[in-house]
């Protein structure tokens, strides 16, 4: 029976036992070299014929009218910066609860100040239609 | 350049080549019947998956090979040769059926005789159309070709030498091609004699033939009425011409014909709700030269009191002016345009007079009689004259409806949902469509025109490719109304044949129309199903007729043959198991809850207004108007078939929708009845002198003989005079005006088309809709394009 060789760790950056940059960067290497391949492939296996038709921006067929950068009614972008606002007073609400016992009621008193002040935002934006999803006008 | 660098090539060469034969990705581009077939090839019976090329693009950046399917068009050639353009490398392209590899039958000035002109055409597949395995077949050439032609590998290592792809170059008329179907050398000779060339018809014999006696028709006690309330309310101005069959006509002093009109529409005894038809006939090549250069025909009807009337107003010259009637009806906007454009008519206070089939920069009027109606006469198509005929810019087709800061989108001529080349123009407000523009005539095929040379029978191929999705029902419309013009009574056989192959092909429609409904909502596997039953429709067609999508079946006076002998079999069979088939359809889409979501109250029209528009057919019936032309004004067999006619009140897509799947059910019922009522006796008219005798009397006794090929070759004579008849075809009322000048051609050839009428009343349904519930009322509308730009 042969003797089992006495155990020789490696020395630490090759070690899988050892926490390393070294893995890491050997990772990175690979992923580097394989992406290289990748987009110098299909650049250079793409057969690339450019002509003024094929770079034109495809529209069914028919030459398009105007340009791509046009004024565009979002009515969601209102809603989103509404719910930032809530969202971030909902945040200073729960954070205010959790220190309830020791805010007294002093912070009551600042926080319904609060929330009143928040609350007569609300109700401007809901009266001046900011709630409505209207699109556009002139529709 | 050979080498051991050239050994290893071959094989990278094979393997390229293999791999990209077989996943050759076809371009979502269909132009005209043949791609119906092509559809059909996707489908489940024949299914092109076999051959790797199921993927359908729908953008011609992932495309790679260009099948034309159909007939090229010269307003559309630009743009598909800008689709080729924009496709990406290496790319094939294919020519599917006659229209597109030479023209075919649309001889005509607005087809490129031969897509070979202006594209690089690999494969050629004739057929007219094709059958899916006709298609297969050319698909399997193209692939033997990759395999065979091109080497790939030094290209896609940018070394020099190798080839791939197809063809670059086009061909040139005089030079690699010649579009005259007998060959070269026949310059100066016309194609079929001089009797068959317009406008004069010189040296027609016509004049020494038999002619059945034209009707007269006796006035029933409602026409007598308006004739009276016509005569009191206009005195002279308005005259009753006294030789009509078809209807009651008046003469009408052009100067007062919008008070007729508007008369006749909302004041006499009888209310004429409908304009039904505005066209015009240009008369300065008749046989008896009248006093007037041309006529503009009103045909009207009215829905409370089933009738019809027609109205003609003679101009003294071609290019004379007459009042606008869009004060009356907003629906004769595209009539008159059409008119204007056709004959050079003036329509004065007309609200938008452009053309409208024909390109902008087009030249001439192509329905008076001088114009040259033959492509192959016309100078070639070439490269040239795409940029010439370049589509015009979407604002132009807006005007003043769009604003400068409005989004303004192209939705067509190439689009899925556009079932067909049809061009929207949406100008967009965020995410609605506050106007919506339509450009059409990118499918005109000048049927009209050829109609005028056609002899009276060999018309009737044309007038299937007029709906290509309703085959015979096309002819019906056609042969009822030349029956009309001479009086011909068909016998029982043949009208109830007529029934059952129409009702045939509303199921078949009406199964597509289910099938691509669904899909455009998002739904695929619906068309699976219906493509399943509708082969099975196909199949019974073809057993009877012999052909698939184009039977051209009818003749006037009864049908081309008699039933063949296993006919009923296969209807029995199909009556079986259909209505089982119709319940697995609504359990797994009519009740769908987001099927409901997508289509209830979305592109909504009020009874009154589709009255107004002049809507038929399912779309007026979902309405909530119970008109149909099988019930109200029953020509044909009929009156003798129990049916009913489905109604709808929504006027939504749903009801759109819902309305098509009941009268499923109804022609099923309609077809049984045929088939288990089938009357014996003869399919064709006792007195076949005006049609064309069985080939089998015609080989054995010499008077058959002698009509078969008098009616073969020169054609029968009709009397003088005029008639329109219209069906109810599968997508609405399809009539056909037929003008005869006493000659083997008909004088002027009319089709008024359901969806002429029903696309023209678009705006009033989708403006103000999402895109997206735009492609769902575009699918429930179910309109087909031959049909719109004839």
């Amino acid at each position: 029976m042969q003797p089992t060789p006495p155990f020789t760790p490696l020395v630490a950056p090759f070690s899988p036992w050892e926490p390393s940059a070294l893995a890491l960067i050997v990772f990175f290497a690979i992923v580097l070299a394989l992406l290289a391949v990748i987009l110098f492939l299909s650049g250079f296996l793409v057969r690339q014929r450019p002509t003024p038709e094929k770079q034109r921006p495809y529209e069914c067929g028919i030459l398009p009218t105007g340009s791509a950068r046009f004024h565009y009614p979002v009515p969601f972008f209102l809603m989103a910066v509404f719910f930032l606002i809530f969202d971030v007073e909902t945040a200073y609400i729960i954070s205010w609860a959790v220190a309830w016992p020791e805010l007294g009621v002093a912070g009551y008193l600042r926080m319904a100040a609060f929330i009143l002040i928040l609350g007569a935002g609300l109700g401007y934006a809901w009266r001046k239609g900011g709630l409505d999803w209207t699109e556009e006008e002139g529709l | 350049m050979s080498g051991p660098a050239d050994l290893a090539f071959a094989h990278a060469d094979a393997i390229i080549n293999w791999a990209r034969k077989n996943s050759l990705w076809p371009f979502f581009f269909g132009l005209s019947c043949c791609f119906v077939e092509e559809a059909t090839a996707w489908g489940p019976r024949y299914d092109i998956a076999r051959f790797g090329s199921e993927v359908f693009r729908g953008s011609p950046r992932q495309a790679d090979v260009l099948i034309i399917s159909g007939t090229m068009f010269k307003k559309i050639a630009p743009v598909a040769l800008r689709l080729y353009e924009q496709m990406s490398d290496p790319k094939w392209v294919i020519s599917m059926g006659s229209c597109s590899n030479s023209g075919g039958m649309y001889d005509v000035y607005s087809v490129v005789q031969g897509s070979d002109q202006i594209l690089p055409v690999d494969v050629y597949i004739p057929g007219c159309p094709p059958r899916p395995e006709a298609l297969f077949d050319g698909l399997m050439l193209l692939q033997k070709k990759i395999a065979a032609g091109e080497k790939p590998t030094r290209p896609v290592l940018h070394l020099p030498g190798g080839c791939e792809g197809g063809r670059r170059d086009h061909l040139i008329d005089g030079v690699s091609k010649s579009r005259d179907p007998r060959g070269p050398g026949y310059a100066g000779i016309p194609i079929r004699g001089t009797a068959a060339t317009e406008p004069r018809f010189y040296g027609s014999r016509a004049g020494g033939m038999w002619t059945p006696q034209a009707p007269r028709l006796s006035l029933r006690p409602d026409q007598e009425a308006v004739a009276a309330d016509l005569q009191a309310a206009f005195g002279p101005a308005v005259t009753m011409v006294p030789d009509a069959g078809d209807m009651p006509t008046y003469r009408v002093d052009p100067t007062r014909i919008t008070e007729v009109l508007a008369h006749l529409k909302s004041v006499g005894p009888t209310r004429f709700e409908r304009l039904e038809d505005l066209t015009a006939i240009d008369e300065t090549t008749r046989d008896k030269r009248p006093a007037n250069d041309a006529t503009v025909v009103y045909t009207l009807t009215s829905l409370t009191t089933p009738g019809m009337v027609r109205l003609t107003c003679p101009l003294p010259t071609r290019d004379a002016a007459i009042a606008t009637a869009t004060g009356v009806w907003p629906s004769a906007n595209w009539y008159e345009r059409e008119a204007a454009e056709m004959f050079g008519i003036t329509f004065t206070g007309h609200p938008d007079p452009r053309r409208l089939l024909t390109h902008r920069d087009w030249a001439g009027h192509p329905l008076r009689k001088e114009y040259e109606g033959r492509g192959t006469a016309m100078a070639p198509f070439t490269e040239e004259d795409c940029k010439r005929l370049e589509p015009v810019d979407a604002r132009e087709i807006l005007g003043p409806r769009a604003d400068a800061s409005d989004y303004l989108l192209n939705f067509g001529p190439h689009h899925y949902a556009t079932h067909g080349i049809f061009r929207y123009v949406l100008a967009m407000r965020g995410e609605r469509i506050k106007a919506l523009g339509m450009d059409i005539g990118y499918h005109h095929r000048g049927v009209e025109k050829i109609g005028e040379r056609q002899t009276w029978h060999q018309f009737i191929p044309y007038t299937d490719r007029v709906d290509y999705l309703s085959g015979v029902a096309n002819n019906l419309s056609y042969v009822t109304a030349v029956e009309t013009l001479a009086g011909i009574v068909i016998p029982p056989r043949a009208a109830w044949v007529r029934v059952m192959l129409s009702e045939i092909f509303r199921l078949s429609n009406h199964l597509m129309y289910f099938g691509t409904f669904l899909q455009d909502l998002g739904m695929m596997s619906p068309i699976f199903y219906a493509l399943r039953e509708r082969e099975m429709l196909l199949d019974i067609v073809e057993t009877i007729t012999g052909g698939r999508l184009h039977p051209s079946w009818l003749r006037i006076g009864g049908l081309a043959a008699d039933l063949p002998e296993g006919w009923k079999e296969k209807i029995d069979a199909f009556i079986k198991i259909f209505p089982g088939r119709l319940r697995e359809y609504h359990a797994g889409v009519t009740k769908n809850p987001i099927v409901r979501a997508r289509c209830r109250g979305v592109g909504t029209i009020t009874a009154k207004d589709a009255i107004d528009w002049g809507m038929t057919g399912p779309n007026l019936r979902a309405t909530g108007v119970a008109w149909d032309r099988r019930k109200t004004m029953p020509y044909g067999a009929y009156p003798e078939f129990d049916f009913d006619i489905p109604t709808q009140a929504g006027g939504d897509c749903y009801a759109r929708y819902l309305v098509r799947m009941d009268e499923m059910e109804q022609s099923l019922r309609i077809i049984q009845q045929a088939a288990d009522t089938m009357p014996g006796g003869r399919y064709l008219a006792e007195d076949a002198r005006y049609s064309l005798p069985p080939k089998t009397a015609a080989l054995h006794d010499i008077e058959s003989l002698i009509h078969h090929f008098v009616n073969v070759t020169r054609g029968p004579r009709l009397p003088v005079g005029q008639a329109y008849a219209a069906t109810e075809a599968p997508r609405g009322e399809q009539g056909y005006f037929v003008v005869s000048d006493g000659g083997c051609h008909a004088y002027r050839m009319r089709i008024r088309t359901p969806g002429f009428a029903n696309i023209q009343a678009m705006p009033l349904l989708a403006e103000g809709l999402r895109i997206a519930d735009f492609v769902a009322t575009l699918a429930s509308y179910d309109y087909i394009l031959p049909d719109i730009d004839r």
